[in-house]
């Protein structure tokens, strides 16, 4: 996940380098927020499913 | 979606802060800006004209300098000719927000910060008008000494007005990464072929991040 997190912030950065606006530039670099944003909360919510998968709490039943 | 920015400031050209504000709408489809001291000179508003400006627009943005704790006098002047209480029902179920820009720094906005009130206090009287045309109130856009920020700051902040304006409420991270997603595809309608392949590859990037995160949620919800 960590590698494709890396990929898309530097397909950002290297359109960053190649903007043609103000506008653009501010765009891309709220996208690069945006993205950390959608990783983290998927690695919270793998986080969460593997803690629910794994709860004792589970193993009792079986 | 349509959203008209009601924009009240006496002197555009000179304020930096509009200036950019302005600029970050040209490009937005949807948002219609109207500037009342461009339009209205001598100052006698348009009442039908208003109205049916109102009628049209689904999302209602008042914008304008804080001036003595309340907006220039023509803003006021339009309140007063254009509002109409037997107009509740024909414009029930608007959104309405505010977008204004002071001179002092937000944390003086506050019990014990030397203007003591919060901006939602003083904004107090439009929440009031929103309420009787009931119209859902937006948070406030507060935008506090623009001439300080740095450049990051004021790139981050084109994004969020735009996303105010486009959005209203609807800012969860599904919401705005569908909003990112637009943004891209007409910026690389304007590129040429080898930026648009790089540029329809984050859009797809995100649609699956997006379509995993809802995966991830739809199984930890059957889980519980």
């Amino acid at each position: 996940m960590k590698e494709e997190q890396n990929w898309l912030l530097t397909e950002i950065d290297a359109l960053l380098t190649q903007v043609t606006s103000y506008e653009e530039k501010a765009l891309y670099l709220s996208l690069k927020k945006l993205v950390n944003e959608q990783y983290n909360r998927l690695e919270q919510l793998e986080g969460q499913l593997d803690g629910t998968l794994w709860s004792p709490k589970e193993w009792g039943e079986n | 979606m349509k959203t008209l920015i009601i924009l009240s400031h006496p002197d555009v050209a000179g304020s930096t802060t509009q200036q950019f504000l302005m600029a970050a709408t040209q490009t937005l489809e949807n948002v219609t800006l109207h500037h009342l001291e461009k339009h209205y000179p001598t100052g006698k508003i348009d009442r039908v004209y208003e109205q049916a400006l109102l009628a049209e627009h689904d999302r209602i943005i008042f914008q304008f300098p804080l001036y003595w704790y309340s907006s220039p006098s023509l803003l006021k002047e339009w309140q007063d000719v254009v509002l109409d209480e037997k107009k509740i029902t024909d414009w029930q179920g608007k959104e309405f927000g505010i977008v204004v820009i002071a001179g002092v720094a937000k944390k003086e906005y506050q019990a014990g910060g030397r203007e003591i009130f919060t901006m939602d206090e003083l904004m107090r009287p439009y929440q009031a008008i929103a309420n009787k045309f009931k119209w859902q109130y937006l948070p406030i856009f507060g935008i506090y000494q623009f001439a300080y920020m740095t450049e990051t700051c004021k790139q981050k902040l084109l994004i969020r007005y735009q996303q105010y304006l486009m959005l209203g409420n609807s800012q969860t991270l599904a919401e705005r990464t569908a909003w990112f997603q637009n943004q891209l595809i007409s910026i690389s309608l304007s590129k040429e072929a080898s930026l648009h392949d790089k540029i329809d590859l984050i859009k797809e990037q995100l649609q699956t991040n997006q379509e995993e995160l809802e995966m991830l949620r739809f199984t930890l919800d059957e889980l519980e």
